[in-house]
């Protein structure tokens, strides 16, 4: 099929890029933007391991068209630092524990963002209701929790 | 995992995107949320030729409500935007309810409910409190269009009466009468996604002279090979005071007019308790 000119913006810079428009934001992220933060695992929406945020939202990347992320402000994990200071949630994820073989934190932390962008001081089980989507075999879930529970109390 | 390669059209209109779907026929598909039509064609499923995506349709993405005709929900309407909805969440809280159900977070931000009905599993969460709500669903093509019940539209699993050329626009939901509440009882499978093993949905409507029911509706999913409505269980109660012995007698015929095609036992077991809960508590909100 023919390639498409398109225009992304992620984390705050803009770029043009032309894709095949059966092409996933997650492969144009990771292989023509080199931003190798969200990871594909399952490929069909259930693990959240390539989970972006799109207007703040957390959004699976692997199931979105690249050409439908046009106008819209995408952040990935590698636009959470500010000026080379780590944001909150990922001091807490590596102060508690949190990450074990790293393979979901990409995901975890950034849809733990938006639980906390929406609701400053969730309750555990609406932390654990919100991270559902996100798979992970190391921790047990625990320490996630945990660290969640620091960032968003560090928030005050 | 990759999508095969499709052509790729964005219409700005229903009327192009019916257009577009009466030139391709079924070598196109529709895209709305993307979370199950994108899995399908990963796993080859399904191989559309063309993809029609509706997101630049912007009037498709709207939620109305009308003191007289009800609320309508159009087919780009997300899972969570039916959660967040002030309205829905005021005068529909089951549906919202079963909307907070369905799939994750993430899911629930890319997934519509048009999408969901469209796929048609018979576990599709949001259809139980649908079916109780007598919801229709306006279809459109090049030539027309027709309004259809939603209980006409699953004619079996993953199966709907949608033809190639329609596309589902709207869902539209009547005004509740007064005195009316539901709700919606669940239980899912321990998986990552959680699907539904029985969905029980229960509309009352309750005389507040005399406390008898005028109207009862029972919707349940995943006991059958589509979502159905429990009328003779409905019949049972219909008119009467619900006392405890009729709670219990319309649970069981409900439990009895299921259908379901695994783990029968227990699937029909667990839909005689949540029917029991879900009269239980759409009496105590009416209360």
């Amino acid at each position: 099929m023919k390639k498409q000119l398109i225009e992304l913006r992620v984390n705050g810079e803009s770029c043009e890029l032309a894709v095949e428009p059966q092409r996933t934001l997650l492969e144009v992220l990771r292989e023509d933007l080199g931003l190798t933060g969200a990871k594909e695992a399952c490929g069909t929406g259930e693990c959240g391991a390539c989970t972006v945020l799109i207007d703040g939202k957390p959004i699976l990347s692997c199931l979105t068209l690249a050409i439908e992320a046009q106008g819209k402000e995408i952040t990935t994990i590698e636009g959470l630092a500010k000026a080379g200071e780590l944001h909150p949630l990922q001091k807490a994820f590596i102060q508690y524990g949190a990450i074990q073989c790293g393979y979901c934190a990409s995901g975890m932390i950034l849809n733990a963002k938006s639980i906390l962008d929406e609701n400053p001081k969730p309750s555990r089980e609406e932390i654990l209701k919100g991270l559902e989507g996100n798979l992970c075999r190391c921790t047990g879930y625990n320490k996630i929790l945990d660290a969640v529970m620091a960032a968003s109390i560090g928030k005050d | 995992m990759r999508i095969p390669k499709f052509e790729y059209f964005r219409p700005l209109s229903i009327e192009d995107g019916c257009s577009l779907l009466y030139k391709h026929k079924t070598e196109a598909k529709i895209l709305a949320g993307g979370t199950d039509l994108f899995v399908k064609m990963k796993k080859k499923q399904i191989l559309p030729r063309v993809v029609i995506s509706l997101k630049g349709v912007q009037e498709l993405d709207r939620i109305e409500w009308d003191d007289r005709e009800g609320l309508k929900i159009g087919s780009l309407v997300t899972h969570e935007a039916l959660v967040n909805h002030p309205i829905v969440r005021e005068k529909f809280d089951f549906l919202s309810e079963a909307c907070f159900k369905i799939g994750t977070r993430q899911v629930r931000n890319m997934g519509t409910l048009v999408g969901n009905l469209c796929n048609a599993s018979p576990s599709s969460d949001a259809s139980a409190p649908l079916l109780v709500l007598e919801t229709k669903l306006k279809l459109v093509h090049l030539y027309g269009e027709r309004t259809i019940p939603l209980q006409e539209f699953f004619i079996g699993p993953f199966q709907t009466a949608l033809d190639p050329q329609e596309i589902v626009v709207e869902v539209q939901i009547p005004k509740p009468a007064p005195s009316t509440a539901g709700s919606y009882q669940y239980l899912h499978k321990a998986s990552s996604v959680g699907e539904t093993l029985v969905g029980a949905a229960v509309l009352l409507t309750m005389d507040p002279k005399d406390s008898t029911c005028q109207e009862a509706r029972i919707g349940l999913s995943s006991v059958a090979s589509t979502p159905i409505r429990a009328k003779a269980a409905e019949r049972t109660l219909k008119g009467k005071r619900l006392e405890e012995k009729i709670i219990r007698e319309a649970a069981q015929v409900a439990s009895d007019e299921t259908q379901p095609r695994s783990r029968p036992w227990y699937r029909r077991e667990m839909s005689r308790v949540l029917v029991e809960r879900a009269i239980l508590q759409a009496m105590e909100k009416i209360r």
